[in-house]
């Protein structure tokens, strides 16, 4: 008997890691909040640390419309711009 | 014709060996499937009129496509029969639609399942159950289209449970979660007229659904009384967000409400208008966020049933889909809230084996 396998084959996808920072010493922070009741709250307090250990700078917080989907383009685009590194996560 | 690049198996010419294949391979919802063998594929596919390496539906994240083919063989696994196709297709399409976003509804903890929704003579013609046991077994249409969709958002899209699919919970429809609109004795247009598709086509509805809560009323002599009912479990403290709503109406209840001469539009105004709970009833649980409740209330309002100090379920009366379903008898309605407190999905439909404006 033959069977078809129901599966099928990812795409190739051509994703590169961004170089590391070489050190986050005065470095801007940016957080993207996803929306999430306790978002802001978590991201926010994780940012505070960066700037107590390394003295980061904490950019304006930029925002997804939707949490689980990706974020605009535009909105990276912008982020890139004004940060060195961007700080993301769930927090529900 | 199949695919050439469509990878084969050959296994033992053994039915209950081929299926404990299936198992081993991880293919299966952990039931047993079809063996989706070269002929039944054949079979399914001749039921669709484009090539099998079209594309219907692709995963943004990961770039897995479904074309014909995959769906085709996964309809097999699932128990179609060749003439449900079509109804599986449309609804992939309309699942790949973005605002349905497949992806987060699948992948989310709030744990939602599609649920598929035939509306039109499609659904007598395929020997669908609108009527008695409308969300039980016992039926093979029903049962297998919907189980064909969790088939393909496994196999193809790899939205594995545990892995991908983070649903804390999920819920029983994540097996199957296919329905048929009851047509007959209903008084009202079906769900494919208020869509305003062609005379004749059928349709399907999906919205990412989660868990299904029983509407029981048999003292109800009003509309006022029966969709009260119906408005309080979709207020409930556990369900209400801005989120869309199915609600199913038993023929009891739609013969209480058809006889103080409501229509559709009447009966979605006013489970708008009373689905709501209080602000400071939202801060007494922890639900309450501003974000949500500007969202509903900025410039003067989403719809004008939206009062201040309430938050209301939806943000208009055409986020609550009514249709009829079930049998004559018990005054057992449902609702059905849609996935995510921040309306990430938003129900979609297609026609059924037909192309309306395409290219």
């Amino acid at each position: 008997m033959q069977l078809y396998d129901p599966t099928v084959t990812g795409p190739e996808r051509n994703f590169a890691r961004a170089a590391a920072l070489g050190d986050l010493d005065g470095k801007t922070v940016g957080i993207l909040e996803n929306g999430k009741l306790n978002a802001v709250n978590m991201l926010r307090a994780t940012a505070d640390l960066f700037e107590q250990r390394h003295g980061c700078t904490i950019a304006p917080v930029y925002s997804k419309s939707n949490a689980s989907a990706p974020a605009f383009g535009e909105t990276l685009e912008v982020a890139a711009k004004n940060v060195d590194f961007l700080i993301t996560g769930l927090g529900d | 014709m199949p695919l050439d690049s469509a990878r084969i198996h050959d296994v033992p010419d053994d039915l209950l060996a081929a299926i404990d294949y299936c198992f081993d391979q991880g293919w299966t919802d952990g039931l047993p499937v079809v063996p989706p063998s070269v002929g039944r594929v054949k079979k399914m596919l001749q039921y669709e009129g484009r090539p099998p390496e079209t594309v219907i539906a692709s995963h943004p994240a990961t770039g897995f496509e479904c074309t014909v083919h995959a769906a085709a063989v996964n309809a097999v696994m699932a128990g179609c029969k060749p003439e449900y196709f079509p109804v599986v297709v449309a609804a992939l399409e309309a699942m790949n639609e973005p605002d349905f976003n497949f992806h987060g509804s699948t992948a989310s903890t709030g744990g939602s399942a599609p649920l598929m929704i035939v509306s039109g003579p499609m659904a007598d013609e395929l020997g669908m159950n609108s009527d008695v046991n409308l969300f039980g077994p016992g039926n093979r249409a029903n049962a297998t289209m919907g189980r064909a969709i969790r088939l393909i958002l496994i196999n193809v899209f790899q939205m594995i449970p545990g892995i991908s699919d983070k649903s804390t919970q999920g819920h029983p429809g994540k097996f199957t979660f296919c329905i048929a609109e009851r047509s007959r004795d209903n008084p009202w247009p079906l769900l494919v007229e208020d869509q305003d598709y062609p005379e004749s086509v059928s349709s399907v509805t999906v919205l990412a659904g989660g868990g299904f809560c029983n509407v029981e009323n048999h003292g109800g002599k009003t509309p006022e009384q029966v969709l009260g009912s119906v408005a309080d479990a979709m207020a409930n403290y556990g369900c209400i967000t801005l989120g869309q709503s199915a609600v199913v109406l038993a023929p009891e209840h739609v013969r209480v409400i058809e006889a103080a001469g409501w229509n559709k539009t009447q009966v979605k105004e006013f489970l708008f208008s009373q689905a709501y709970r209080k602000v400071d009833g939202m801060k007494s649980v922890g639900k309450y966020r501003q974000r949500e409740y500007d969202k509903q209330h900025a410039d003067g309002g989403t719809h004008p049933l939206v009062k201040g100090g309430q938050l209301h379920r939806g943000l208009t009366p055409d986020d609550i889909l009514v249709i009829m379903g079930g049998g004559d008898a018990g005054g057992h309605s449902c609702f059905i809230p849609s996935w995510s407190r921040a309306r990430s999905s938003l129900m979609q439909s297609k026609p059924i084996g037909v192309c309306i404006d395409c290219n």
